[in-house]
């Protein structure tokens, strides 16, 4: 039985899964949805909070080894499931993706200085991230986030005293980077706080 | 005495924050704790307990805590207690702060209940509420076994090691901030080479926090308090204490009043010199105006009125900008200098100006082989209620020209030239120095007796970036030259300069940025003392 399980589970496609539970002949995935488990599977390899691989065959799941090209759960057949399907928002966060901050900056920009991004993730360290230059007003960086993260942002010239403003010279609301897949932002710096 | 006085406020601040009064919203324990930086995800493993501040407890093979959203996800033989009552589920989801508790039964579907954990109704499952994501566990930000939560504040670890692929670096404990206040980046400290704050508690709207510095050739420890609401208000106070030179200190205050207007106040003490100011900033449209005051020890002051026009664009999308500004400089007790080296400078104990300033700007033009050119164009002069005004005229051309994808060249000039002019009084003002000016070597400096109140200031760099698309690396090569007036063997900015700077990520979780500066023997010095260093989330 387990022979013809696993040969079965060979032929079919395999989905990357995080598992909430797994409990006599069901599996609970993350974002909710129950698949039931194929004949002759068990929850043996099945770690709540740790990614595996489901091959899924007749709609009935198998657990099993997690392979580097495994499909994303949100794939998988609604039929397969016995209880409502997973949401969408099991994001794989495993990943980095690359999200491009594009920045304009005022004329009277002092032109030798460097642009910085400051964020919440250093506590908002003034000069957290040099940005790289583009020419005399157009500056960029790309930043590393997880899929499905946010970072909230500001710019800088290297110091708090050097803080962007907004039009009415106030202190502006934070950007926020988006992680998804080629994300981009773009910033049109008003002021700055040491500029009239 | 005033040094004793500071460093008792400090010492009050640290032994009794404001942020003492933060009330923890939940503890987390487990095998394992990660955390990530950017998605604010804690995840529990091996067996993990959460304690919320009601007194609820959750027990489960996993949980999962969505600091974004104040999301808990309870995975695997999930169990939820709350005084005498007691619920089990396959999964478990519920809030930081609210009531609502849904259970997963693989088999039977979703209960839905309260905190009260009273007899649930079944329900549909609401998917997102489940979701608990997929993460690699080498990407963490901090690996912990114990957290302790403040909603929409922050979060500490205890321990706290923050992991890379050859290893973790440990703390005994670690607070990290996640309230996106913009008052939260407010500080009175000096900028320094390298500032890596460490932070002690906090709560929603305030932070007490030390940071390791290192200024210039020393080492420094400072403490900070900073309270922030929202994006509106905040107020900050910091010491600072270097290990070698003055210690320093300053508090300051921002609040926006309206969409208009908003307000700062500031007092500062560094070098022994004690300031305060006052700034109302208000905004006209695209127009806007300021009026600050400034205040020091030794009773100098300085008060400003200013107004600027919009940024008017001209033909060829240049744009131009005009700013007036009036205002005084008085010196409480005796003559304003320079005006004190008058026989009778005692008379000019406050002396009104006004000013008026030019700004011209090009637009980024498009030259041959794809360079690019930008130049700029300022003017200003300020009169004074005595025979004196002040001009300066800078101007500044910044070409680019990219190589690649990756890599770009960037070269620049500025001059800047600026006169003090006292009309037919210029042998009182500029008298040959009885003492003659040194370089720091000893060497006489003859060129400065030439000084007669116009300087000039000559800035030339040529730039090499390499920075490859869609990576978090850089290497920028700076070569920068001045040539000013006044400018001697150590006077004044280093005549050559070669600098670089590094940016990469050795690590998925964590960044570093290294910079250092060569002088050519600049007075005998070779290279600028101290590294620019940062480690990045």
């Amino acid at each position: 039985m387990t022979t013809a399980v696993i040969m079965a589970a060979a032929a079919a496609t395999i989905f990357r899964v995080v598992p909430l539970a797994c409990t006599g002949d069901r599996l609970a995935v993350a974002g909710g949805g129950v698949l039931r488990l194929a004949d002759g599977a068990t929850c043996a390899a099945v770690v709540p909070g740790r990614a595996l691989g489901v091959a899924i065959a007749d709609d009935r799941a198998t657990p099993q080894a997690l392979p580097p090209d495994a499909r994303p759960a949100a794939e998988i057949p609604r039929s397969a499931y016995v209880l409502a399907p997973a949401a969408g928002g099991d994001a794989d966060q495993t990943a980095l993706v690359n999200v491009e901050i594009a920045v304009t900056v005022p004329p009277r920009t002092p032109p030798g200085d460097d642009i910085y991004v400051s964020t919440e993730r250093s506590n908002w360290s003034p000069n957290e991230v040099r940005m790289d230059r583009v020419d005399a007003r157009h500056f960029r960086l790309t930043l590393q986030v997880h899929r499905g993260a946010s970072v909230a942002f500001r710019i800088t010239r290297g110091s708090y005293g050097t803080l962007e403003r907004d039009a009415s010279r106030a202190l502006p609301r934070a950007h926020v980077a988006a992680g998804e897949p080629n994300g981009r932002v773009e910033v049109d710096v008003a002021a700055w706080a040491d500029i009239d | 005495m005033r040094r004793r006085l500071a460093l008792l406020v400090v010492a009050g601040c640290a032994a009794f924050p404001a942020a003492a009064a933060a009330r923890t919203s939940a503890t987390v324990d487990g095998g394992t704790i990660v955390f990530f930086s950017d998605t604010l995800a804690l995840i529990a493993r091996n067996g993990a307990t959460i304690r919320l501040a009601d007194g609820t407890r959750g027990e489960a093979d996993a949980a999962y805590v969505d600091l974004k959203n104040d999301r808990i996800v309870l995975a695997g033989h999930a169990h939820i207690a709350r005084g005498t009552a007691a619920s089990s589920a396959d999964a478990i989801a519920l809030e930081l702060g609210g009531e609502r508790v849904d259970l997963l039964d693989a088999a039977t579907g979703v209960t839905r209940t309260t905190r009260a954990l009273g007899a649930g109704t079944a329900a549909e499952i609401d998917a997102q509420r489940f979701a608990f994501p997929d993460v690699d566990d080498r990407g963490a930000f901090i690996r912990s076994r114990h957290a302790t939560i403040v909603a929409h504040a922050n979060v500490r670890f205890t321990p706290a090691s923050f992991p890379t692929s050859v290893g973790g670096v440990p703390v005994p404990t670690y607070l990290h901030t996640f309230a996106t206040s913009a008052g939260f980046g407010a500080t009175t400290l000096n900028g320094a080479t390298f500032d890596q704050p460490y932070g002690l508690t906090g709560t929603p709207t305030s932070l007490t926090s030390v940071h390791a510095r290192v200024e210039g050739n020393s080492g420094a420890l400072a403490l900070q308090e900073q309270l922030a609401s929202g994006d509106d208000a905040y107020a900050t106070a910091a010491v600072d204490a270097p290990l070698r030179g003055f210690s320093s200190g300053g508090v300051t205050a921002y609040r926006r009043l309206s969409p208009r207007y908003n307000v700062l106040l500031g007092a500062a003490s560094t070098y022994g010199i004690r300031t305060g100011d006052a700034t109302l900033s208000a905004a006209f449209g695209a127009a806007g105006g300021r009026l600050s005051y400034h205040v020091q020890s030794g009773g100098f002051s300085s008060f400003d009125a200013s107004l600027r026009s919009p940024d008017f664009v001209l033909p060829g999308h240049a744009t131009f900008r005009l700013s007036a500004d009036t205002g005084f400089d008085a010196q409480r007790g005796a003559g304003l200098y320079p005006y004190a080296l008058l026989p009778d400078g005692r008379r000019y104990g406050s002396v009104w100006r006004h000013g008026l300033d030019a700004f011209l700007a090009s637009p980024i033009v498009p030259l041959p082989l794809g360079a690019t050119l930008s130049l700029t164009l300022e003017g200003s002069r300020t009169w004074y209620a005595f025979p004196r005004h002040v001009d300066a005229v800078t101007a500044s051309a910044n070409a680019s020209k990219r190589l690649s994808r990756s890599v770009s060249l960037f070269a620049g000039y500025t001059n800047a030239w600026n006169a003090q002019v006292f009309p037919n009084q210029e042998a009182l003002f500029y008298a040959p120095p009885a003492v003659q000016q040194l370089a720091p070597d000893g060497t006489p400096y003859v060129g400065w007796n030439a000084y007669r109140g116009a300087a000039v200031s000559r800035y030339e760099n040529f730039d090499v970036q390499v920075a490859p698309p869609n990576t978090s690396t850089s290497v920028r090569v700076s070569l920068r030259h001045t040539n000013d007036f006044y400018q001697f063997d150590g006077l004044g900015r280093p005549l050559w300069e070669i600098r670089g700077d590094v940016r990469f990520r050795p690590f998925p979780n964590v960044g570093l940025a290294f910079g250092r500066t060569y002088d050519f023997g600049w007075a005998g010095r070779r290279w600028t003392p101290g590294w620019s260093f940062a480690i990045t989330p």
